[in-house]
């Protein structure tokens, strides 16, 4: 028994060193804040899910974008995959006469696509992955408007509706999904090969090749999953919008980044887990919400998201330097 | 007499092919804010009928997004490719004045519609007047809610001018009445479907006490009904709202009596008005273009439950 809460409270010791406990706190300070000024406002059934729902899309993003990052990569065209995986779904239900669950498939797969194209470039043709994601995030928004001519795609079954409306037991479904994926990833990174040198990569990209690690193929393996979760993420907005839209997920490719850094991640690569975007998208998300329920000024509210984004990372770094 | 009549027949036909031949030859590029903006699409499908009417070849061409410095861009590309017309909506009055002026001193004739750059050289601007439709939504809600009550305001882009004029206008209007009803801190969706729910989800819950929304842009119409549980219980328990916009999916809304009112830019008009009265310029034909300002109201269209299923019939299916 003794042994136990040892062992617990060694546990305990040792989160509190890592970065994760650092944002976790500062979320948690948010959220105390937020009670006290609104009380049940924030506090409520309705707003807590709302906002859970609401950031758990950005959280679906991040978590690909994660696995980017950490490779020393960075992907600028998820917002534009967002929005065409989105499209090829809701057109593949509403004007090709596809069945929903194969119309979600081909829908991802469009996505999964779109980032093994990105790996290709960066590791056959050898481009930045600044330049090659750059390229193909306005290949595939100029692809969502021809396919759609700028149209929103709506007149969508309640089958589809219900990946971004429903609603599993209480929970809404796209909190469950986040979550799934987020342990189905957590668990590709910590316990597999490949998920142990996507670290190795962004750690020391030619130390790992020596080493035997097969970095363009992994790198490639990281692109297609992050074009792949870019594509979950649009499918279950146009889901939960009940709509497809050509102009959807524009800018959230800084969102998704936003939400990595400020869970702790290196832009330098080789450093990052996935409870940090999880927890990155919920300090933006919570954020959004006090904003608008302390009734900020839109005019002032960029500037406010700004300052708190800058103060979390900085009082991330200095606890991180401390501890050093 | 007889070689008369064929000479002149001859001159007749001859006149009739060269006309069609400059018709055909004429291009006329159609520029809106961004291609990313589906509160445009009215105005192009009926600019490219007018053009297809006229004989016209027409271009729609834009910035992908609502970015005066690609806008510029855009129209210097049209500058280089001697088109005879632009039609243009103008992301910034200021910015987009050089260009213009510019475009026209090469021989383009220019016009503006939806959003106006009044200083410059253009030939006229056909549109609503904004500042019109903010007044016009405040007496609505004053209308509504006699004994006041909060009233939120959704934005899009915050700073785009014609959106500006709305807030002012309705602003101004419930000043001048001094009525009782309390404008809260504007809100912005960002011009996003997604962020435009999301707040109004949010802020529709988390205020119980709230009476009135006034949306300046339609932005969470464009949802399924499905998407906006919050603000059917809003209305449900009297909750009043005046949104700008009567986009063909728009409309449903009004019939599932999840908005009062809707108050729409007649987009249409601007893209047919808009290209005529250009080719006609371009053609050399004369055109009241009215006042010093060359103003043409395209007005605007009011639909409630009263009216929504003809304005719903009268519009093409998106």
């Amino acid at each position: 028994m003794n042994g136990r809460t040892n062992g617990a409270g060694a546990r305990f010791r040792a989160l509190r060193q890592t970065s994760i406990f650092n944002i976790f706190l500062i979320l948690l300070g948010m959220c105390v804040i937020l009670t006290v000024a609104v009380g049940n406002k924030f506090l409520s059934v309705t707003n807590i899910m709302s906002v859970v729902r609401q950031f758990s899309f950005y959280a679906i993003m991040a978590t690909g974008m994660l696995l980017v990052i950490v490779t020393g990569g960075i992907d600028l065209s998820v917002g534009s995959v967002f929005a065409f995986s989105g499209i090829i779904s809701c057109m593949a239900i509403t004007k090709w006469d596809v069945p929903v669950f194969p119309s979600v498939l081909l829908g991802m797969l469009a996505g999964a696509a779109f980032g093994y194209v990105n790996g290709t470039l960066i590791t056959r043709l050898k481009l930045p992955p600044f330049i090659a994601t750059l390229g193909t995030m306005s290949i595939a928004r100029g692809l969502s408007y021809g396919i759609t001519g700028g149209y929103p795609i709506g007149s969508l079954p309640d089958s589809f509706k219900f990946i971004g409306l429903g609603s599993v037991v209480v929970i809404p479904t796209p909190i469950v999904l986040m979550v799934i994926l987020a342990l189905l990833f957590s668990f590709f990174l910590r316990k597999t090969v490949t998920g142990r040198w996507v670290y190795a990569i962004g750690g020391n990209e030619e130390a790992a090749r020596i080493s035997g690690v097969r970095v363009d193929r992994t790198k490639r393996l990281v692109y297609a999953l992050c074009g792949l979760m870019a594509a979950i993420a649009g499918i279950a907005t146009a889901a939960r919008l009940g709509v497809g839209q050509s102009t959807a997920g524009i800018g959230y490719e800084m969102d998704a980044i936003a939400a990595v850094i400020i869970g702790g991640a290196s832009v330098n690569g080789g450093v990052g887990t996935v409870m940090g975007p999880v927890l990155g998208a919920a300090i933006m998300g919570v954020l959004r919400n006090g904003l608008v329920l302390l009734n900020v000024s839109a005019y002032w509210q960029q500037a406010v998201l700004g300052v708190v984004i800058v103060v979390a990372v900085s009082i991330d770094k200095m606890r991180s330097d401390r501890r050093k | 007499m007889k070689r008369v009549l064929t000479v002149l027949l001859a001159a007749l036909m001859l006149l009739g092919f060269a006309s069609t031949a400059i018709a055909e030859d004429i291009e006329i590029a159609v520029v809106p804010k961004s291609l990313d903006n589906a509160i445009f699409l009215d105005a192009k499908s009926a600019a490219e009928k007018k053009g297809a009417e006229l004989g016209v070849t027409i271009y729609w061409e834009g910035s992908t997004t609502s970015d005066a410095a690609q806008q510029v861009n855009v129209i210097e590309s049209l500058i280089e490719r001697q088109v005879d017309g632009i039609l243009i909506s103008c992301n910034d009055a200021d910015a987009l004045k050089d260009v213009i002026d510019r475009a026209v001193d090469a021989g383009i004739v220019v016009a503006c519609f939806d959003s106006d750059s009044p200083q410059s050289k253009r030939s006229f601007y056909c549109g609503t007047d904004n500042y019109a439709i903010g007044k016009l939504s405040a007496e609505f809600m004053m209308e509504y809610l006699p004994e006041g009550g909060k009233v939120a305001i959704l934005t899009g882009v915050l700073g785009a001018p014609n959106l500006e004029m709305r807030i002012t206008g309705f602003k101004e209007t419930l000043a001048a009445a001094a009525s009782p009803i309390e404008v809260l801190p504007v809100q912005t969706g960002e011009d996003d479907v997604q962020k435009s729910v999301e707040v109004v989800s949010q802020y529709t819950a988390a205020n119980p006490d709230l009476a009135g929304w006034f949306f300046d842009g339609g932005w969470p119409y464009f949802a399924d009904p499905d998407a906006l549980p919050e603000v059917k219980l809003f209305m449900e328990n009297g909750g009043r709202i005046v949104s700008i916009d009567t986009c063909e999916p728009m409309l449903q809304f009004v019939g599932l009596n999840m908005v009062d009112i809707l108050i729409g830019q007649n987009y249409p008009a601007m893209g047919s008005i808009g290209v005529e009265t250009l080719y006609k310029l371009i053609v050399g034909e004369e055109v009241d273009l009215g006042d010093e300002s060359h103003y043409i109201d395209t007005g605007y269209e009011v639909v409630d439950l009263s009216n929504y299923e003809e304005v719903w019939a009268s519009k093409e299916p998106w």
